[in-house]
């Protein structure tokens, strides 16, 4: 019925696309469980210019969310793990783009910011080996000695509200 | 440089699609050796891991799949209207365009200059490029169709023209508004950008392409053009609701979750249709597979696209999502459908097309036939270490070993799926150079118009 009609094939192919965009990118903006902060939101939402915040964008920059998840998920792999508590969609209002990854080739980093202290966090990016024996984790020892301590600061600060 | 020959436009696209394959299978085998020896490389921070793996990424899909898949629709869709692409010219320039963009991106990737965003990596100027590129390429095609002389649309168009439609609409839902917004809705928007890339542009376009050769390698009409036609329309209506099974389990509402996981599971029709008409269209036909390597390599390419779509629905289960997600068999699943699927029908389509448009003999079978073979064999290997490493790293976090107690056992695994991606690597060397040794010493066709069909 629609072979020759392009018109027909244009609009129907358009109209089913969208009934499914409204289902799952507009509806999620309606529930409030999406778009609440929680008090762990509040803690990443980081002054701009803060070493926190520059950290941030090392950690973009670098590509750190190819290999490091920051999402705890309410599931044996990840309750077993002792990752923390697992994470809200309200946690990451402010996170700006979100760094939920994809992918785990390192250990997740959701509140890595109470595993170690700073002095461990800064050996372990310039000879991640010396620390731990196993790990697959590049050196970043071509990072300035600023941005490594923003960077070091971002990592401190992923840690659950109290 | 921007011609007004016919097919000029296709043949150009090809040859750039082909010389971006390598260069971003090159980027993929240094992530894959970084993973086994981390100070591959080491020190600069140019080609560290975090900056060449988007270079992977994109450029595989962007600049190799994507042109490759361009010049397929500016080959096949004028043989199938029996009309003239609207202008080869401006295909021409869009070409131009399309391997500037691609340099760009390398070019901002590699420094670092990144949204951050997986897949949707480009920055904002480099998104309008894309949609400019894009555009342009629709335009021609639209053109192309409105003054065609064949009224009959045969079903490659109805794919080739939904992809047309899709695209421009996933890539901007994708990358521009999300950029300004944050958190769990963005996260969301990035899978369901993550997704339909793959689900209304790469899989649309390649049943497109199927669907042309398959009839013309065998010399048999497709068995069923009705099944074609259900294929499409579950396609336009389920995969677009697909982006939220890639949260399952994550911090998202349940019914999100659920309303990914359903749509998941019904794509199993439109992927029974293609298979459904691959099969039927064979009958008959099946000993041509041994004598015809392009033959073999679309026969292939379907069997890894029935698998990958039965492996994805399987995935979104929220049971098996909890096992393999996070781990390496997520990773050996999404080189399935871009490579063995998709991939192996674009070889398909080259091996068939470029002798048409220069005239010119294949310059080597066995060239091909081992192209077909490493391709094959290297992707077997890197897919199995890669599932197998996926569900011992599942089990072993369920049991709450260390971390690194995984990284430990799988190695090996991650040296095979090494090994294996070289084997794929080096099959591309052989196509490259059976490519360009056919169109600058192949023999000449002597019947060139009778071939051009």
């Amino acid at each position: 019925m629609f072979e020759k009609n392009t018109w027909s094939i244009v609009f129907a192919s358009v109209f089913l696309f969208m009934v499914g965009v409204f289902a799952t990118i507009i509806l999620p903006f309606l529930d409030d469980e999406m778009i609440t902060p929680t008090a762990n939101a509040e803690l990443r939402n980081y002054e701009p210019g803060s070493p926190e915040a520059l950290g941030r964008q090392v950690y973009i920059r670098e590509g750190c969310n190819t290999c490091h998840t920051q999402v705890v998920r309410p599931v044996k792999a990840d309750l077993n793990q002792n990752l923390g508590p697992v994470s809200q969609p309200g946690d990451y209002v402010y996170d700006k783009p979100h760094l939920w990854g994809s992918n785990r080739t390192g250990p997740d980093l959701m509140w890595v910011g109470v595993r170690w202290n700073e002095q461990w966090q800064k050996e372990h990016l310039l000879d991640p080996r010396s620390l731990v024996p196993d790990s697959i984790m590049p050196s970043y020892d071509y990072l300035s000695e600023e941005d490594l301590n923003n960077l070091v600061a971002y990592l401190m600060s992923l840690r659950p509200a109290q | 440089m921007f011609s007004k020959a016919e097919n000029s436009a296709a043949k150009n696209f090809w040859y750039s699609s082909i010389f971006w394959l390598i260069i971003s299978m090159l980027a993929g085998l240094v992530v894959a050796i970084k993973q086994i020896n981390p100070n591959f490389l080491g020190g600069v921070p140019w080609l560290s891991y975090g900056r060449i793996r988007p270079i992977h990424t994109n450029g595989v899909l962007f600049a190799w799949l994507s042109m490759t898949y361009i010049a397929a629709l500016f080959y096949m869709i004028p043989k199938l209207l029996r009309t003239p692409l609207w202008s080869e010219r401006m295909g021409n320039i869009t070409c131009f365009l399309w391997n500037i963009l691609i340099i760009l991106a390398v070019i901002t990737l590699a420094s670092g200059i990144t949204t951050g965003v997986e897949y949707a990596e480009l920055i904002l100027p480099l998104d309008i490029y894309v949609a400019v590129g894009v555009a342009m390429v629709a335009i021609n095609v639209f053109m192309t169709i409105a003054k065609r002389e064949e009224k009959q649309l045969y079903v490659s168009i109805w794919y080739f023209v939904g992809s047309l439609l899709w695209l421009p609409l996933v890539y901007v839902v994708g990358n521009v508004p999300s950029q300004l917004i944050g958190g769990a809705p963005q996260a969301n928007m990035n899978w369901f950008y993550g997704h339909n890339a793959i689900g209304l542009w790469f899989t649309t376009v390649g049943i497109g392409q199927i669907y042309y050769l398959l009839p013309k390698l065998t010399g048999k009409p497709l068995y069923s053009h009705k099944l074609s036609l259900i294929g499409f329309w579950t396609i336009a209506t389920f995969y677009v609701w697909n982006g939220p099974h890639h949260l399952v389990n994550a911090p998202i509402p349940v019914w999100l979750m659920k309303a990914g996981i359903i749509p998941s599971i019904l794509l199993i029709i439109p992927v029974w249709t293609v298979l459904a008409n691959v099969v039927g269209t064979m009958k008959g036909a099946w000993h041509k597979v041994s004598e015809d390597v392009g033959l073999k390599f679309i026969i292939t390419g379907s069997i890894f696209y029935l698998l990958a779509c039965l492996q994805g629905p399987f995935q979104s289960l929220m049971t098996v999502s909890a096992v393999v997600k996070y781990t390496q068999w997520v990773v050996g699943h999404a080189h399935m459908a871009p490579f063995a699927a998709f991939s192996f029908v674009s070889f398909a389509a080259i091996y068939y097309a470029i002798p048409r448009i220069t005239g010119r003999q294949l310059y080597s079978k066995s060239l091909q036939n081992w192209h077909y073979w490493f391709s094959l064999l290297g992707f077997i290997i890197f897919a199995f270490s890669l599932w197998i490493a996926g569900i011992i790293q599942g089990f072993s976090w369920i049991n709450g070993d260390p971390f690194t107690e995984s990284l430990v056992v799988i190695k090996p695994l991650l040296v095979a799926r090494a090994v294996g991606g070289t084997m794929m690597i080096l099959a591309q060397f052989f196509f490259a150079y059976n490519i360009f040794k056919t169109v600058t010493t192949g023999a000449r066709l002597e019947t060139k118009k009778s071939m051009a069909a």
